[in-house]
């Protein structure tokens, strides 16, 4: 038996034979519509079918007293009468002949493929009103057809309450015409192409009511901005958010280090050659600042705080540069006439002297047993200090005098800055021709520093007329940052446990500036000579960095103290040591 | 903007002044009305913790203490967005604006902010065509016609402040966002309105049984802006 579908089917096969219901049907077009606009709108529709079915059922004289006595109240009989039709149905086929409407019976079967039941009669004013002209071709030959086949059709399209309808009910429309058989087909012809109807005026009206009551405007495109929204930071507490004070808490400047601005030593540096282009102040690895004043290099020795003199040059000469050895047990002293000495410091005694230059040397740069010198010729030689033929390299690159010189501490770099305005970053493995020269500073390069933290950073300080410090990426030989410091920069150090740099100034302000790296933030700003600053050295635990300037004044700046609960043990016991040696009071000289 | 401080403070009634408010042209309202788009996008996600508090500044508009992202990625995508709607808005391409806030974790759509937009001559002109058809429009276009009325600046920016002071007051309201929401722009553009890649079709988002609100309206002698914040309820 065809019966398994839900007995609701076949009661629109009963439907069908009455032309009543049939006329009804001709407006499913609109109930397409409605639908179209939202789901919600279907649902109503669908429910709006229900009750419609039982309608037609009622309106449709059915053999069956049940229905025909259901008609009035639909909703509340609605349920009843199905299962009613459904027996009735059962009567139908078992008493097929008796009702003598064979083709009746047989749509019926065939209806069953369909499990919906009739809902176009709901629709029958609606029908009326849609003029022949204004519906579509569609529509005209619905309402032709037989009672039978429409009968089955809107059957069809109730069942489904998914927008998917419209184009089954259409295909069923087409059907209809032809042979009741297409009805059920038509259910499953959902892919059949169907030019859309011309709406009529009131499906129109119904559209946009139904719009309306969606919030949906049929004639606009909603359109939404692809890209997604960026992410927010970190998870909001929507409870903070009606606690706020109108102005935020000035964060950046909670998280500042402090920086102790007073100086934590001051000694006296009397003579000190108030000559931009020299070198004389170093501090080495073993915690010894060497400086030279006049004719004598100095050597205080941070620990124990005593200080003692190293050596007196030649007359007519002066000390134009110090430099202490990596291991921090020789000094090389550069002096005016173009010799650079080599001391012992623990034994006080001269081991050599280097004879090269023609004019004085001005800065000398450690690389092992590398020692290279820039002279006021703009020659930069470097010299084994091992060997007797001492000179192994000349570098030419500056066409005035070299007073900025500074091996990178791996030994693969050197970096030289002139009076010429240039800086030469040159490749220990061919020092032929530098690497990279960079013109932009527009005055003396006497600064240079290389970034601890990344090998590859170079920092350099232009003089007066310049006043900015540029950073260098020496692989690519890219600058990828500056500052316009404002002033003559005549030494940057960087620190070594922060991501922080300190360059020294002249006038106006002779003052130390602590920046920021890579923010460029200027963290501390101090006054700290009253002459221009000239040379600077850090400790080798890094935490002080001395200074000293024409004022004949050498001062300690505890610049990068160490955080209170810091490692860095290794280093602490220096540290204290020198603490120690500190609380004494010492002059040099 | 026309609309700013000093001369509001100088023109109050005067016939002066109504005159040339009648001349505020319809670009200028289209103006008033995307500039007043935008700093509504900051104050929803501000006021519904779409991005963290710190992240706005305060800038004074309309009279007010005005939240404004700073932050470049939410300032970037919102100008981006704005180049567009500007465009349209001038238009007269927009009917709708719709800022709706999502859930990050569910996807579900927990707040929607509809800002209705009325062009007078259209929808003027949209009433007309329902006539036509012989079928009173009930749709909220048709409806609310008035006679384009005269305000001057300082009307509507009393107008917009009301709004904007319903909008921080309807947090009180608002189910608290709990989960970690991002937020999303519809516009309702006319079927003409030229679309650039960024924008593609989408469905309204509505909220599923949600509650709906309708807050003030504010307009110019050329638009009118009605808004309604719709939203999820607690369960």
């Amino acid at each position: 038996m065809p019966l398994t579908p839900s007995p609701r089917a076949r009661a629109a096969a009963n439907n069908s034979p009455f032309t009543p219901p049939r006329t009804t049907r001709h407006h499913d077009p609109e109930w397409h519509i409605e639908r179209k606009p939202t789901k919600s709108g279907s649902l109503q529709a669908a429910f709006e079918a229900l009750k419609v079915s039982a309608a037609s059922k009622a309106r449709a004289p059915n053999p069956h007293p049940k229905t025909a006595s259901s008609p009035k109240s639909n909703i509340a009989t609605r349920t009843p009468l199905r299962l009613d039709l459904g027996v009735s149905e059962w009567a139908l086929t078992g008493t097929g002949t008796t009702i003598g409407q064979s083709p009746v019976k047989k749509r019926g079967g065939k209806a069953t493929k369909t499990t919906i039941r009739v809902n176009g009669d709901r629709f029958i004013p609606t029908r009326s009103a849609s003029s022949p002209t204004t519906t579509s071709k569609i529509d005209r030959p619905v309402s032709r057809p037989n009672s039978q086949a429409s009968g089955n059709r809107p059957g069809s399209s109730t069942g489904r309450p998914i927008p998917a309808d419209n184009t089954v009910l259409r295909g069923g429309v087409f059907g209809s015409d032809e042979d009741t058989n297409a009805s059920s087909h038509s259910l499953g012809d959902d892919s059949e192409p169907i030019s859309y109807e011309r709406p009529n005026p009131e499906s129109l009206a119904y559209q946009s009511s139904v719009a309306a009551a969606c919030g949906v405007d049929l004639s606009t495109r909603i359109l939404a901005f692809k890209p997604a929204a960026p992410e927010s930071s970190k998870p909001i507490d929507l409870r903070t958010q009606y606690n706020r004070p109108l102005k935020p808490v000035a964060s950046a400047a909670q998280f500042r280090r402090r920086i102790l601005t007073a100086p934590e030593r001051v000694l006296d540096a009397p003579g000190l050659v108030d000559d931009y282009y020299l070198n004389l102040l170093d501090w080495s690895s073993g915690n010894q600042v060497a400086i030279g004043l006049e004719r004598n290099v100095y050597v205080w020795n941070a620990e124990s705080g005593t200080v003692s003199q190293l050596l007196e040059t030649s007359p007519d000469t002066y000390v134009s540069s110090v430099k202490w050895s990596a291991d921090g047990a020789y000094v090389a002293v550069g002096v005016s006439t173009g010799d650079v000495q080599i001391w012992d410091v623990e034994d006080q005694t001269k081991l050599r002297t280097m004879s090269s230059h023609e004019s004085r040397v001005g800065v000398m740069s450690w690389n092992k047993a590398i020692l290279s010198t820039g002279a006021r010729s703009g020659s930069i030689y470097n010299h084994d200090v091992r060997i007797a033929d001492h000179k192994i390299a000349e570098l030419n690159g500056h066409t005035s005098e070299v007073c900025g010189l500074e091996w990178r501490s791996d030994g693969a770099m050197l970096a030289s800055g002139g009076n010429d305005n240039l800086v030469n970053i040159w490749d220990a493995r061919s020092l032929t021709t530098p690497k990279w020269t960079k013109t932009n500073h527009k005055a003396a390069v006497k600064a240079l520093a290389w970034c601890p933290w990344q090998l590859n950073l170079l920092a350099s300080g232009g003089g007066n007329y310049d006043g900015c410090i540029h950073f260098w990426n020496s692989t690519t030989g890219a600058r990828v940052n500056s500052i316009d410091a404002g002033s003559q920069v005549t030494s940057l150090k960087w620190s070594t446990s922060y991501r922080e740099l300190v360059s020294c100034h002249g006038l106006p302000d002779n003052q130390l500036t602590v920046w920021s790296y890579p923010t460029l933030v200027r963290n501390v700003e101090i006054p700290a000579h009253e002459t221009r600053i000239l040379h600077s050295a850090l400790s080798p635990d890094g935490q002080t960095l001395a200074t000293c300037a024409s004022d004949e004044n050498l001062k300690f700046w505890k610049l990068f103290e160490k955080r209170a609960g810091g490692a860095g043990n290794s280093r602490s016991g220096t540290g204290s040591g020198k603490g120690v040696g500190m609380s004494k009071q010492m002059t040099i000289r | 903007m026309a609309s700013e401080k000093p001369k509001s403070s100088k023109a109050s009634k005067a016939p002066k002044d109504g005159d040339r408010v009648h001349k505020l042209s319809l670009k200028g309202s289209a103006k008033l009305v995307a500039e007043f788009f935008e700093y509504s996008i900051h104050t929803i996600l501000y006021q519904r913790g779409v991005y963290p508090t710190e992240d706005f500044t305060v800038v004074k508009k309309y009279g007010l203490s005005m939240l404004v992202s700073a932050d470049d990625q939410v300032k970037a995508y919102i100008k981006k967005m704005m180049s567009q709607l500007n465009k349209w808005t001038l238009g007269g391409k927009v009917s709708k604006l719709v800022v709706v806030i999502t859930s990050k974790d569910t996807g579900e759509n927990l707040e929607r902010w509809q800002f209705d937009v009325q062009l007078m001559g259209k929808a003027a002109k949209a009433k007309a065509a329902a006539d036509a058809a012989g079928k009173e429009n009930p749709s909220s276009n048709a409806e609310v016609a008035p006679p384009p009325k005269e305000k001057t600046e300082k009307e509507i920016q009393e107008e917009i402040r009301s709004l904007f002071r319903q909008i921080t007051a309807s947090v009180t309201f608002l189910p608290m966002l709990d989960s970690r929401c991002t937020f999303n722009v519809l516009v309702y553009a006319d079927g003409d309105a030229e679309v650039p890649m960024d924008w593609g079709d989408s469905d309204a988002k509505e909220i599923q049984g949600g509650e709906k609100v309708t807050l003030r309206s504010w307009g110019t002698a050329n638009h009118r802006v009605d808004t309604l914040v719709s939203y999820k309820l607690q369960d």
